[in-house]
């Protein structure tokens, strides 16, 4: 039997500028490792190795960061901001830097 | 289709560009690489759980959201109201959003109006209500002939609409995503509010079927 899994509403249903970047409401990843960098940080939050409202503070913090010049036109896009949001959580919490479980 | 100001599926946000060089790129996908392959190192994730939770995020979402909108407007009048005056504030009291600046428009069937969805240019859908669009809300066929004789698509779904009944068609674009509030089935007096959730499925609030007691 095949385990049943969902995705999380907190982390699919983000609004404001945290939001998934959608099209008609799949997924857009540019780049493959944006699809990686968005399961690592999701995976870790559904094994609870943070709170995923902790992940989407520091991304807040990030993306508003990058706007800080202009709004409009921020200096890196979504899914850098996700992956600056992701290496600075893993710092914070040791996780890579404490031994294996 | 870039010509056309009817603007479709455009993300509205600047974040969501990806327009990188190839250097840029390959720096980024080496610090990913990093972080994965430590993780799994650790044994913190599994490269088959990595590959599961995208597979996850980008198909499974249902349109289970629409039918509890649909169910608490049934139940409570207050909430109807707020509903058709402003569809995107009174679903995002029941927490469900997401969408990126477009706005949500509900629209009543009644026993004089049956309304159905359509997004002629492409499938401009009210996703985080209804999840993904169906394969033939995305067909060409669907697209065009909806707006051109919609009681013969209606047919085709099984849905025979009154001659006295107005068939109102509503194209959805990028800035207005329509959802159809259809008219609650006589005998449901009795369900509770979870119940008539069930009852209600995605084809029901695109427009194309009436909601009926199973």
């Amino acid at each position: 039997m095949s385990e049943e899994r969902r995705a999380r509403p907190d982390i699919a249903e983000m609004s404001g500028r945290p939001s998934l970047p959608r099209k008609s409401g799949e997924l857009v990843f540019g780049n493959d490792w944006e699809r990686r960098a968005f399961a690592i940080a999701v995976c870790l939050a559904e094994q609870g190795m943070f709170d995923w409202s902790e992940f989407q503070q520091q991304l807040i913090e990030s993306v508003g960061e990058a706007e800080r010049g202009d709004p409009q036109n921020p200096e890196r896009g979504y899914y850098e901001s996700w992956l600056m949001s992701l290496e600075r959580l893993l710092a914070r919490k040791q996780l890579l830097a404490r031994p294996a479980p | 289709m870039s010509d056309h100001r009817h603007q479709h599926d455009s993300p509205p946000s600047p974040y969501h560009r990806s327009d990188r060089t190839e250097a840029r790129n390959k720096e980024l996908a080496a610090r990913v690489e990093k972080i994965e392959s430590l993780l799994i190192e650790k044994g913190l994730v599994a490269k088959d759980a990595l590959d599961r939770i995208v597979d996850i995020y980008e198909h499974d979402l249902g349109p289970m959201n629409g039918a509890k909108v649909v169910a608490r407007a049934w139940v409570d009048p207050d909430f109807k109201g707020r509903l058709l005056e402003d569809a995107t504030a009174a679903i995002a009291e029941l927490g469900f959003g997401g969408l990126q600046g477009e706005h949500m428009v509900v629209v009543e069937n009644t026993p004089r109006v049956h309304n159905v969805v359509v997004c002629t240019l492409c499938s401009c859908y009210p996703w985080p209500v209804l999840g993904l669009p169906p394969a033939w809300y995305k067909d060409p066929a669907y697209r065009s002939r909806v707006v051109i004789d919609p009681r013969s698509v209606l047919a085709e779904f099984g849905t025979a609409v009154h001659d006295d009944v107005e068939v109102r068609v509503w194209d959805s674009s990028a800035e207005v995503r329509y959802l159809v509030l259809p008219e609650r089935p006589s005998g449901t007096e009795r369900l509770s509010e979870d119940e008539l959730a069930k009852l209600i499925d995605r084809d029901s609030m695109i427009g194309v079927t009436t909601v009926a007691v199973r």
